[in-house]
């Protein structure tokens, strides 16, 4: 049985976080543990910000993650990143998608938006260990955008200590999705592939400095 | 297993996973519940969803009635004619119902009436965070509030059984971390529903004219003395961590605040008891009492008012005990917002002078660097939404010069610029303030409310205006459904869940009750909408607009499963970076990039929407090549 294991989400409605939430918490009870997943609805269509938390394990009674308690931050955003940034623990993982969605207020006005070296920069004084992935390009290689959140999937189960089951979430993924099975599977091992290079690329770095 | 299966399963002992509403609905399913009524609002919405599709399959009657009030006097009914009943509403909308649940505590019930408050505590997707707990008392009816998705649907069983004890309606209590999490559930077994009652003529119970009202207040009373009793008895209201050695602190939660409370005595190392309520009124002040007596500090956990702790040191004070009671009136929880574990967390430890595990002012010293570049992104009208075509017709019409009242729905989102409205209160008041404005202000005054809206609360306004010859632009934004809530049938789009029905349509109503100018009109028809905007602002008098476009996002469900849609690209060749489309439209597909203007071509919907293809003055937008 696990005891606490805390996944923060974030990113922009309408890009299946809610989903990718709900696939972890149904493996989760399949495994047989305990599972709370906070989310907020009403906006979660309409552009705006969407948390959710999923939270695993016997100590784990309410839906929201303390600030300093997540073991990894899944960022379907850039720059949505920096908002969940309280929630990341500092031995925890940061998985981050490269798709930036600027807000019609920021294109409206002429604003500047972050990029991706403002972001890491950020990010790294949170934790150490972040991953940054190409989830859109995964998930046109897979065969639909729509599949970004499913490669975010795959990435968040190839980090060590993950304590869900590679296979089960599959086997949610096929029972989730009845006509797009095969895209969607396909997208989850992008993304579980592309996390596996990451870490071996941080690996052989390690060792050759 | 899919939510329809999940609902109507009979396997008890089942272990599911369920949002806290679906829970609620499991829960009326279980109890064999007869009539369910409903207007959605978040964060209620989804226990109404789930009932309406469970009805036909399991037998019972479940309608989205107009608004809150009406679906209270559906659901009453019923539990006067002896069927039970159910109905749910956000707690807004409980302002809008009040009136009838007043009497419905007067005339009592002959058989389980249950009424769901969904209190939007932060507000996450509300106007206001009233504390819905007080209604309770102001009603005088018997009130219960669950804390997880697991007693979310057990709580539902046992309102019924109150409710059937006490011959009064039961509010259910919940706030949005409880109808928005999810979890694991162990289902019951079902029960089939009694559906036919009998109504009895009682005139000395339901013609509640002042010699009838005065005896029925009595009753009432009594009967919440009774409630008293149920209240000291039920394992709903019971103590966590009973005996445990720490006598000194106690804490006494309700709600989604017991999650917190428990994590955060775990994380600081505390062993405490915990005095859990699920029945807050009447409160258990028996209960209460011996656990003030035994702890020397009483914290207590709660969201919003303080409305236990005020309870708590009545009954303190009663009762002669000497006992600290720290809460929000010593600063310890605030009085606004949500409560999140970290909150909880500083709250207990400062009370019992531990330590928290974590460094928090170091992670907002971190955060500090992140404050200054990080983007608002307030929720938008989605890329393609046909009221965002009809706002820019309505500013282009009038020169951006007139006064926007706005109200409850996806279109109270524009507030932001390049669309913006001047006021959102609640449900139909945006007419009602045109009304008022039309009378003291020499300014041309556009009025928009959604179809669901209209329905709800806007045609009391409509005939005022046209009555009192209010001179304004009364805009219907009728998408063909309830979009913000999820997408659910009203009175306008003719369908319920026992199939076909009549279709109202507010042109109809607006003409019935004689208005003399009303069109409809298609809002990506740019140039048509703008022209009759302004012929409707010329006209001496309440005119009508009804701009219709069905919800984009229903109409991307059904081009999707059909193919790929493709969207709109920009030639740069052409684009000469005017921004015209950025600026006027606010579309969030479309963004500038040095100099050029992009589409995003995941946002964008394509030839389902086309505005701005229509408004670029070179002609740079077309349909892309693929």
């Amino acid at each position: 049985m696990i005891k606490q294991y805390n996944i923060a989400m974030i990113g922009v409605g309408g890009t299946g976080i809610l989903t990718a939430a709900t696939i972890l918490a149904e493996t989760a009870i399949k495994q047989g543990e305990n599972v709370r997943v906070g989310e907020i609805h009403g906006l979660a269509q309409r552009g705006g910000v969407v948390n959710c938390d999923v939270r695993i394990g016997d100590k784990v009674f309410g839906p929201i993650i303390m600030d300093g308690k997540a073991d990894v931050l899944l960022s379907f955003e850039l720059v949505e990143t920096l908002r969940a940034l309280k929630k990341v623990s500092p031995e925890g993982v940061i998985i981050l998608n490269k798709y930036a969605m600027v807000p019609p207020g920021v294109s409206a006005k002429g604003g500047v938006y972050p990029n991706y070296q403002k972001v890491f920069s950020i990010a790294k004084d949170f934790t150490k260990s972040i991953f940054i992935i190409d989830a859109l390009k995964l998930a046109r290689k897979a065969g639909n955008p729509i599949t970004m959140n499913i490669v975010m999937l795959g990435a968040l189960v190839g980090i060590n200590g993950f304590p869900l089951k590679r296979d089960l979430m599959k086997e949610t993924i096929a029972e989730l999705f009845r006509k797009f099975v095969d895209t969607n599977l396909k997208a989850f091992e992008f993304g579980y592939q592309e996390l596996a290079d990451k870490i071996n690329e941080k690996q052989n770095k390690a060792f050759i400095t | 297993m899919r939510l329809i299966d999940k609902l109507l399963t009979d396997s008890p002992g089942k272990n599911v996973l369920l949002l806290g509403n679906e829970a609620i609905a499991r829960g009326a399913v279980e109890s064999g519940v007869a009539v369910v009524s409903a207007y959605p609002g978040t964060p209620s919405s989804e226990i109404g969803d789930a009932l309406y599709r469970c009805a036909l399959k399991m037998g019972f009657y479940m309608e989205y009635s107009t608004n809150e009030k009406v679906a209270t006097e559906v659901a009453g009914a019923a539990a006067l004619a002896g069927v039970r009943a159910f109905t749910c509403s956000k707690h807004v909308g409980l302002n809008v119902s009040i009136d009838t649940l007043m009497c419905l505590a007067y005339t009592g019930v002959d058989a389980g009436l249950v009424v769901v408050s969904a209190d939007d505590v932060g507000p996450w997707s509300s106007q206001n965070e009233q504390d819905n707990r007080y209604y309770s008392l102001l009603a005088g009816i018997p009130m219960l509030e669950p804390s997880n998705p697991q007693e979310a649907k057990d709580i539902v069983a046992e309102s019924f059984k109150i409710s059937e004890q006490l011959n009064e309606p039961v509010l259910l209590r919940t706030t949005t971390r409880v109808n928005h999490s999810r979890g694991n559930v162990e289902l019951g077994s079902l029960t089939k529903p009694k559906v036919y009652g009998k109504f009895k003529r009682q005139s000395n119970r339901f013609i509640l004219v002042p010699s009838v009202a005065k005896n029925r207040h009595v009753i009432l009373l009594k009967r919440m003395e009774q409630a008293k009793k149920l209240s000291e008895e039920t394992h709903l209201n019971f103590i966590d961590g009973e005996g445990c050695e720490n006598q000194k602190f106690g804490i006494i939660t309700s709600g989604v605040s017991y999650n917190y409370a428990k994590e955060v005595i775990n994380e600081l190392n505390l062993n405490m008891e915990i005095l859990k309520l699920g029945m807050t009124h009447p409160l258990p002040e028996e209960k209460i009492r011996k656990f003030l007596i035994s702890h020397s500090k009483i914290i207590v956990v709660e969201e919003l008012e303080p409305y236990l702790e005020k309870s708590i040191k009545a009954i303190a004070s009663e009762k002669n005990i000497e006992v600290e009671v720290l809460g929000k009136k010593k600063g310890f929880f605030l009085r606004y917002g949500e409560l999140d574990p970290r909150g909880v967390l500083s709250g207990i430890a400062l009370a019992t002078g531990k330590k928290a595990p974590l460094n928090f002012e170091k992670i907002d010293q971190k955060f500090e660097l992140v404050k200054p570049i990080l983007p608002k992104r307030p929720p938008v009208l989605c890329p393609g939404c046909p009221h965002r075509a009809t706002f820019y017709a309505i500013r282009v019409a009038t020169d951006g010069k007139a006064i926007y009242p706005n109200d409850i729905g996806c279109y109270g989102l524009v507030r932001e610029p390049p669309l913006e409205a001047d006021t959102v209160f609640c449900m139909g008041s945006g007419v009602g303030l045109a009304c008022g404005l039309s009378v003291v202000v020499d300014q041309p005054i556009v009025a928009t409310i959604g179809d669901s809206t209209f329905f709800h609360a806007g045609i009391p306004a409509l005939i005022n205006a046209i009555y009192n010859q209010h001179k304004f632009v009364y805009t219907i934004l009728d998408n063909e459904t309830t979009a913000m809530t999820g997408h659910q049938p009203h009175p306008g789009t003719g369908v319920t869940n026992r199939g076909v029905s009549k279709k109202v349509k507010p042109e109809d109503v607006a003409i019935g009750c004689g208005v003399e100018f009303v069109r409809v009109v298609d809002p990506f028809n740019v140039k048509e909408a703008i022209k009759t905007f302004k012929e409707a602002l010329n006209h001496d008098g309440p005119a009508v607009v009804v701009a219709r476009r069905k919800c984009v996002l229903l109409v991307l469900r059904e081009k999707r499963k059909a193919g790929q849609v493709i969207s709109y690209e920009v030639r740069p060749d052409k684009c000469t970076g005017c921004g015209v489309c950025v600026s006027m439209l606010g579309c969030p597909a479309i963004s500038k990039f040095r100099e050029k203007v992009v589409i995003d071509p995941v946002l964008c919907v394509g030839t389902t929407c086309g505005v701005c293809a229509q408004i670029c003055p070179y002609e740079a937008i077309e349909v892309a090549s693929t």
